[in-house]
């Protein structure tokens, strides 16, 4: 053969290259997730209750799971094994596929939330060892946490109080032994406290090099370090002058507390401690009141005309108008506010009060409802003649209100909360006027027109949007 | 195809069949060789391949004379760069992002981790390889006959082999690449040893400078990084290119690989070569002129090519094609199992003890526990100087193309090694147990200790006993011998010490196993 050596060598290196090359490909796309998914799968077509589901569940795709949390600067790629951890089906399946337990997914999405935040752990491996972490090969110096100490991981968002209420008291514990142990004689936080021991302001965040793991037993992770410190200082660090005598379960509680030191702060959007943050929405009438109406109604007693707004801001309080106006008719001018003028439309989705919310409101606004009902006017007694309501109008009501209704010294009669009002509150506030504000009574009690006439205003009033 | 000419559709037809065939004819000026004219015009007209020789020397292709070892080290350049570009694509250089992108790599990106490994194992395996090339032609004094210059380029060629792998080094911003850029930024800074003990440094401080002119700043961070990825991914690379075009050309401009001056085809040969076409006797039939070229000697040879050369296209081409794939085949096994470090985030506050730069510089970094100054600019400088001096110093002309030149060149080269490693041991010995002049005398001037350490020690010794060798044998060759095999053992053992001997301070330690636990 010509030149045997070389293609000796060519066609051994090219088996050998070929081989591993496959070898490789093979490693590649056969990843340990893989497996896991492949389970689900079989179990999720299995629990299928019909035909549609089924085929729902064959068409599951086998693919890396990843939660991108930009704000968190996080990527989780738990869910690839953890696969079923938002299934209900899941509830009773082995681990890596059970369902994550408790109801805590339901305000912790795993879209917004992931896992490593709070469970620590390597998010961004997508094989076992990688992603919890252990084993000092990893280089990963926040395995998954122990589950005792996951409380640690609460304050990053919540307060003591918060979570002592709801039953998760592990961690406030911990804050209150830190508190009457005299920890702070020799370690500072915050600035203060003695200078005998660590500063402990980030020691929640420290590296495994920060500690002295020689002596460790057992994994050699930050939380075993805590651990066996508060056990015994000086089996981990000879030369350790630490005084402590806390009893063996107390150990714990003292390490979710100092594992909870954590350096960096969540961003605003996800925390949700009292007090620390901005203001939060007050929980009562009056306070409610004072923090969203009283800039503009000031006392609700009487309306006036505001210059700045070049509007009448209508008097809310005023025990007239709440005798006129029913708790739903208030209710609707909360929620959708009156277009047209700066009166913000306040439901969920606009300015954010729920439902309990504007009902305190409402409650606190009628406080002073005088108890006697205004007289009935049975608007639908009277047959409306518009065009004679229109002529009417330009004579007693332009003036205040505007030519075509859209109010100056008087309010706005186009919005919808006015269009859209019951008839028979119309009359009744056009005939007994609104005590307290410019506008008088115009029916018996006043400037006299007749239960025609204001049968025809009212009707007229109705049709003020639809003019242009 | 001397058939009727074909028009129209038929004509269609035919050429659609015959596509392949004559694009193949296309692509190399000539066609697909069949006669040895055609072999010698496919490497005479090709753009790639003509910076070889039409001929090669059945020397050349002899595993045994080159080892193939310039081959391999180019070869693993190549899939250096192109494993390289790939990473290239995912891997970001801001110290927020390049950890993580190499997690990335590694962990989502579909053979990612083995492409990083490739990249990083070719990459370090070239060094391992073109120390040994540099050892290959010195030992075949193939620095001689014209080839100095060649020699001064592939000294170039290493300079930039160790700038490309260090600065690649550092860019996954780990514990390792931190540390290590920490490291080699305080060697740059060493000249101040130097204007410290002479007070010149107020008014010229050339090691800060080169200090913040590499880091960008004060301190290793975010500029740093910038500028260790455009030295890694375009200065160096650039260089290397440029420089081993120039290596290439020169190979052929001087003529070729060396061979011995007396040369006789082997048996064996016959295993790494095709034999020339020579049809009927001295007088072909029917050509009138075919290959004329220039050789020496007197008489057409019959059984052989001129000079004793075959053709390069296939026996050349042949042999690098094997060696290509060889080398693919090495960097894929060891890529498959063994996965290139990465280790946590890096960290300034949590320093590496010991921080050590990567392997191929802990051999420097031994010498730099002497004198700052003296190991990492004083002595590699005293080397590369050294090392570019030998052709020039060197100038006999005998022996050119033999390992060793002749038995008493073997019998130096043994000889160094036994005294190298002894004086080297000695000296490694002398220090570990009883430190050196600040140990002793703690106020001793820095200066003193920058003049006098070991590592000077050493080089003036290896300087010394190679003019002894010259002196003792009247030739130079035999002192470059010496000198450069003292060389090569002391940058083994040095390697050796700082690799494995050396723990957390820089204290001496058996083995790794005896370090203390953190």
């Amino acid at each position: 053969m010509r030149n045997r050596f070389f293609t000796w060598i060519l066609f051994l290196s090219g088996g050998v290259l070929l081989i591993f090359t496959l070898l490789a490909a093979y490693r590649e796309l056969t990843p340990e997730w893989e497996k896991y998914q492949a389970q689900y799968k079989e179990q999720i077509i299995k629990a299928a209750k019909d035909d549609a589901a089924k085929k729902k569940a064959r068409q599951l795709k086998q693919e890396v799971q990843q939660l991108y949390l930009g704000a968190l600067n996080r990527i989780d790629r738990c869910t690839s094994c953890h696969i079923g951890v938002e299934n209900p089906r899941m509830a009773s399946a082995k681990l890596p596929l059970k369902q994550h337990s408790g109801a805590y997914l339901k305000n912790h999405p795993p879209d917004k939330f992931g896992c490593s935040v709070c469970h620590y752990g390597q998010g961004r491996a997508v094989n076992k060892k990688e992603a919890h972490g252990l084993g000092h090969e990893t280089h990963w110096d926040f395995p998954v946490m122990p589950l005792k100490y996951i409380q640690s991981s609460c304050t990053q968002c919540h307060d003591y109080e918060t979570l002592t209420a709801k039953g998760y008291d592990t961690i406030a514990k911990g804050a209150k032994l830190f508190t009457e142990k005299g920890c702070r004689g020799c370690h500072k936080l915050d600035g203060i406290g003695g200078a005998l021991g660590k500063k402990l302001d980030i020691v929640g965040s420290q590296p495994i090099a920060y500690f002295p793991m020689r002596h460790v037993e057992g994994e050699k992770t930050t939380y075993n370090w805590h651990k066996q410190h508060f056990t015994n200082p000086r089996a981990l660090v000879p030369e350790s002058e630490m005084k402590i005598s806390v009893k063996p379960e107390e150990t714990d509680l003292l390490a979710t507390y100092v594992l909870s030191l954590r350096s960096g702060e969540m961003p605003k959007a996800y925390r949700k401690i009292k007090g620390r943050m901005a203001v939060g929405k007050p929980d009562e009438g009056e306070a409610l009141y004072k923090m969203f109406c009283i800039a503009c109604h000031t006392d609700g007693k009487e309306s006036y005309y505001d210059e700045i707004f070049n509007h009448t801001i209508p008097s809310i309080k005023n025990p007239a108008f709440l005798k006129a106006a029913e708790d739903k008719y208030l209710k609707k001018v909360l929620e959708e506010g009156r277009a047209g003028t700066q009166m913000t439309s306040w439901k969920l989705a606009a300015g954010g009060l729920g439902e309990s919310e504007i009902n305190k409101l409402i409650t606190y606004i009628t406080k002073e409802r005088p108890s006697s009902k205004p007289e009935r006017f049975n608007v639908a007694r009277f047959k409306p003649d518009e065009k004679r309501g229109g002529e009417l109008y330009k004579v007693r009501c332009a003036l205040c209100h505007g030519k075509k209704g859209e109010g100056e010294l008087g309010v706005n009669l186009r919005n919808p909360v006015v269009q859209g009002a019951d008839p028979e509150f119309l009359a009744i506030t056009i005939r007994d006027g609104r005590a307290e504000t410019p506008m008088p009574p115009f029916g018996k009690k006043g400037l006299s027109l007749t239960e025609q006439d204001l049968a025809d205003l009212v009707s007229f009033v109705r049709t003020l949007s639809k003019t242009k | 195809m001397s058939e009727h000419k074909q028009i129209g559709l038929k004509a269609f037809k035919h050429n659609l069949k015959s596509a392949l065939k004559s694009f193949a004819g296309s692509y190399l000026r000539g066609g697909k060789p069949t006669s040895d004219r055609t072999r010698s015009s496919a490497i005479f007209n090709n753009f790639f391949l003509h910076i070889q020789g039409v001929k090669t020397h059945i020397n050349t292709l002899r595993p045994g004379y080159t080892l193939g070892l310039g081959l391999l080290s180019f070869f693993l350049l190549l899939a250096t760069t192109i494993s390289g570009v790939l990473l290239m694509v995912y891997y970001n250089p801001s110290i927020e992002n390049a950890y993580n992108s190499v997690k990335d790599i590694n962990y989502v990106v579909f053979a990612g981790k083995l492409i990083r490994n490739v990249h990083k194992w070719a990459g370090e395996g070239m060094i391992i390889l073109v120390l040994l090339h540099m050892a290959r032609v010195f030992y075949t004094s193939s620095y001689k006959q014209g080839r100095q210059f060649n020699w001064v380029i592939g000294l170039a060629l290493l300079v930039i082999t160790f700038g490309i792998n260090l600065s690649g080094y550092m860019l996954p911003w780990d514990q390792l690449s931190y540390w290590a850029l920490v490291i080699v930024a305080n060697i740059i800074q060493s000249p101040k040893e130097i204007t410290d003990s002479l007070g010149l440094t107020g008014f010229f401080d050339l090691g800060g400078f080169s200090k913040e002119l590499f880091l960008g700043g004060l301190t290793a961070g975010k500029e740093s990084l910038t500028r260790v990825y455009l030295l890694h991914i375009m200065l160096f690379p650039i260089l290397m290119f440029i420089f081993l075009g120039v290596h290439f050309w020169r190979i052929r401009k001087d003529g070729g690989l060396t061979k011995p001056e007396v040369f006789e085809p082997k048996a064996m040969d016959a295993a790494l070569t095709t034999p020339p076409e020579k049809k009927g006797g001295l007088f072909p039939l029917n050509k009138t002129y075919g290959l004329m070229e220039l050789a020496k000697g007197k008489t057409p040879a019959v059984d052989r090519d001129v000079e004793n050369t075959v053709l390069s296209w296939p026996n050349l081409l042949w042999a690098e094609a094997a060696l290509f794939v060889f080398c693919l085949a090495g960097v894929i096994v060891y890529s498959y199992f063994i996965d290139a470090p990465l280790k946590e985030l890096a960290n300034p506050l949590i320093p590496e003890n010991p921080a050590k730069a990567p392997w191929y510089f802990l051999g420097l970094q031994e010498l730099l526990s002497y004198s700052a100054f003296m190991g990492g600019v004083g002595l590699p400088g005293l080397a590369l100087l050294g090392l570019a001096l030998i052709p020039y110093l060197d100038r006999e002309e005998q022996h050119v193309g033999l390992w060793f030149s002749n038995r008493q060149g073997k019998l130096i080269a043994l000889e160094s090694i036994a005294v190298s490693a002894a004086v080297i041991i000695g000296l490694l010995a002398f220090v570990i147990n009883f430190g050196w002049f600040r140990s002793w005398w703690p106020n001793v001037p820095q200066l003193l200790i920058t003049l006098i350490n070991p590592g000077n020690i050493w080089v003036g010794f290896m300087i010394l006993w190679s003019m002894f060798v010259i002196k003792r044998t009247g030739s130079t060759r035999m002192g470059a011998i010496a000198l450069f095999t003292m060389f090569l053992v002391s940058y083994l053992i040095y390697t050796y010490v700082g690799t494995e001997l050396r723990g957390p301070n820089w204290d001496f330690f058996w083995s790794r196993s005896a370090w203390p636990v953190h």
